[in-house]
């Protein structure tokens, strides 16, 4: 009879680990799956990028060197390697439309077409979806660190080999940014 | 205090939860008396033999009368609730949003931000309510289809971040389950409510033993309406919080629930039980009340303190919030005016203004060599050397090369060219300016405020309002209708065209052809109208004598 109370002891641990584990497998599914649409949407942008460039062309001949910028921002991001290399290069294009955005304001006529302006808002929706991805992908990747470092799972963890992932930041970028309130300004 | 968005969810979130199960207790209460009520009816003899118990030591009894209970409110559940979404939405008159609309296409793009920001768990629609008032609402069913429904009014007076902020709290109430819940308790008490009055008309017959059950029935009723009050202002914070857990943006939601709750255009009628649903409260500001029991009996807690926390939140006051709603409601409007002012010499050889670029462009004898100064004794320049004006007139004659329409104009019988005004698709004739617009678009376009009301515009607006005024006036005293100009034809169906005014408190005429649903105005006419309703030009009106 003595015997059951081991042999059931041993059954639970083996379903508690079981059940860990396949919850960690499913965290780190999923932050993989964020970590592709950040991708998806960051590839949306440089498609929309040559569309707005030779539409305000015509409107803003003295700002050569703002369009010249984005359009070098986007070539860099298009052809960057490796993980930090995009994430600067993303960033740097983020910037420079930023500049885009600024100077656009100060060609009023450029409201009245409706062209610049559908363009623009594709943008606007881009940088948000851009924003909102690696937002959901840092919310995942928090959630994963917790669930892998608290105490009874990281025994777990650390046995299967499951490690920590990155959080998408490029750390300064906020520092510079320009003084104008861009997305309350550009409705 | 709770000082962020993660704290309050956690503080309400065990809240949620206790008082749900007190609800579903007592549904479960409501439908074991119910069940005692109709054994009641059919075995009367042997429960007054036994003295009315109303709940047995029977142990099986009980469980039998849970489980049948439990069946009838299952079905009643699933059949009421299954169709829901689809009913509501033909119940308002909602449609999917117009692609060709840029307002609406930027309400598409947001609803793609928020699935992308929710992770892509659930697919939801979104709706356009064609209303004037400023609401909006989720709902969700149990064939899994869910929708958020946001009115014309509210879509158009918001800008981007605070319409995010808006659809993110949404979004939230359906990804929660809490639309479902709703959906479902509105639909019961629709089942209380049919039955205490088949119990009324019962009552009138007979059997004493009926009114101890219908005053159960009744108190029951209005605990359960109170508890899910309760339940329904918990939900409403966490909701807050949710949006700014998304957006991280509270001054936004802030700003949003600001301009609601002060909106005297009202927030609509939506149907009972329905209310929940929504952002605010239709009833609360209509009224405005506040005080113990306005705040029981209300679905939705004060605005005031909704705003107070995220204003906390954002480290902003409410003062602050006032001045920025009111500096951008007035900056919305300065585009336009702070171009500068010109003068420009008119064909009789006069100087003409001061008058803004947009004023400029409209006159319609302005050309590339009409001289303009920018003030006496500055220096005099043709138009078409001066950088802005240039480009607006550029602009007008780049938009010739638009697209040609099917539509001929009733006036000049030329093509009418698609252009689009305040972001919506219309048909305008090049060479009378009178605009086609679609009956379903006018609404948004009145609303919107885009373009400004020049001083043109607003005192053209005057002098046809009184001359309509005088116009009725003439046709009561001389007893017929005299019409001196002849019915155009319209432009799609070549039928002639109703001549009528707008509405008889904005007295600008309009022709409206009711075979197709198009209004045709002459040139001007649609920016009066909306410069009339802006500013509440009614007939007696003060903002009329100026």
């Amino acid at each position: 009879m003595l015997v059951w109370v081991p042999v059931t002891f041993i059954v639970l641990l083996l379903f508690w680990i079981i059940i860990i584990y396949n919850r960690l497998v499913s965290l780190r599914n999923e932050v993989k799956n964020a970590w592709t649409q950040i991708d998806v949407q960051l590839k949306r942008r440089h498609d929309l990028i040559p569309n707005l460039v030779s539409v305000v062309k015509g409107y803003m001949d003295f700002e050569r060197n703002t369009l010249e910028k984005v359009t070098a921002a986007r070539t860099r991001a298009i052809s960057a390697l490796g993980v930090q290399g995009k994430a600067l290069a993303e960033t740097s294009l983020t910037q420079a439309l930023k500049g885009l955005f600024v100077v656009m304001e100060s060609y009023p006529v450029l409201k009245s077409n409706e062209n610049a302006m559908q363009l623009q808002e594709e943008l606007i929706s881009t940088e948000d979806r851009i924003a909102f991805s690696r937002q959901f992908y840092n919310d995942l990747v928090a959630n994963f660190s917790t669930a892998i470092e608290t105490f009874p799972n990281n025994i777990i963890a650390s046995s299967f080999a499951f490690h920590k992932t990155e959080y998408f930041s490029v750390g300064e970028d906020d520092k510079e940014r320009p003084a104008a309130e861009l997305y309350s300004r550009t409705r | 205090m709770p000082l962020t968005f993660i704290d309050i969810e956690k503080q309400k979130t065990w809240r949620i939860a206790v008082f749900f199960l007190l609800l579903v207790f007592m549904y479960f209460c409501v439908t074991a008396a119910l069940v005692q009520g109709i054994l009641l009816i059919i075995f009367p003899f042997q429960f007054i033999k036994s003295g009315f118990p109303l709940v047995t030591g029977n142990l099986l009894y009980l469980f039998v009368v849970f489980v049948f209970s439990l069946i009838i409110a299952a079905i009643h559940f699933f059949v009421s609730s299954l169709n829901a979404v689809e009913a509501i939405m033909n119940n308002l008159g909602a449609v999917p949003p117009d692609r060709e609309d840029g307002i609406h296409r930027r309400l598409i793009n947001i609803v793609d931000e928020i699935h992308i920001v929710t992770g892509n768990k659930r697919m939801m629609r979104c709706m356009v309510i064609p209303s004037l008032s400023m609401n909006a609402m989720a709902v969700a069913d149990l064939r899994g289809d869910s929708v958020i429904a946001i009115t014309e009014g509210l879509l158009s007076r918001l800008t981007r971040s605070q319409t995010e902020a808006v659809l993110a709290h949404e979004a939230y109430h359906i990804l929660s389950g809490d639309c479902m819940e709703t959906t479902v308790a509105a639909s019961l008490f629709g089942m209380y409510a049919a039955m205490i009055e088949r119990l009324q008309a019962l009552g009138e017959e007979d059997s004493p033993g009926i009114y101890p059950v219908f005053f159960l029935f009744w108190i029951l009723l209005k605990a359960s309406q109170l508890l899910s009050m309760f339940v329904s202002r918990e939900r409403e914070y966490r909701a807050d919080a949710a949006s700014v857990r998304m957006t991280r943006n509270p001054l936004a939601l802030a700003e949003a629930l600001h301009r609601i709750g002060r909106n005297a255009d009202g927030s609509g009628f939506i149907g009972s039980g329905l209310e929940m649903l929504c952002i605010s409260d239709p009833q609360e500001t209509a009224q405005q009340e506040e005080g113990v029991w306005a705040s029981l009996m209300s679905t939705h807690p004060p605005i005031k303190k909704r705003e107070e926390i995220l204003l906390r939140m954002a480290h902003a006051s409410i003062a602050d919030l006032e001045k920025r709603v009111v500096k951008a409601g007035v900056a919305s409007l300065t585009p336009a005016q702070s171009q500068g002012q010109y003068y420009v010499l008119n064909p009789e050889r006069h100087w003409q203004g001061p008058c803004t670029v947009a004023d400029l462009v409209s006159f319609p004898w302005i050309s590339p060599r009409s001289w303009i100064s920018t003030g006496p004794g500055q220096e005099v320049e043709r138009a078409s050397e001066n950088v802005l004006i240039h480009a607006a007139l550029a602009e007008r004659i780049t938009r010739s090369g638009q697209e040609f329409s099917p539509f001929t104009c009733p006036l000049c019988k030329q093509a009418l060219h698609e252009i689009s005004y305040e972001k919506t698709k219309v048909y305008q004739c090049n060479y009378c300016r009178g605009i086609m617009v679609d009956d379903a678009r006018l609404p948004r376009i009145i609303v919107r405020r885009e373009i400004a009301c020049t001083e043109r515009i607003t005192s053209l607006a005057r002098a046809a309002t009184k001359d309509n005024q005088n116009r009725i006036l003439m046709r009561k005293m001389q007893g017929k209708a005299v019409c001196t100009v002849p019915l155009v034809p319209c432009p799609k169906c070549h039928n002639s065209m109703m001549r009528t005014f707008y509405s008889l408190a904005y007295l600008i005429e309009i022709d409206r052809c009711n075979y197709c649903d198009i209004i045709w105005f002459d040139a001007d006419e649609l920016a009066i109208l909306q410069c009339v309703i802006e500013n509440k030009m009614t007939a007696g009106s003060d903002t009329l004598a100026e």
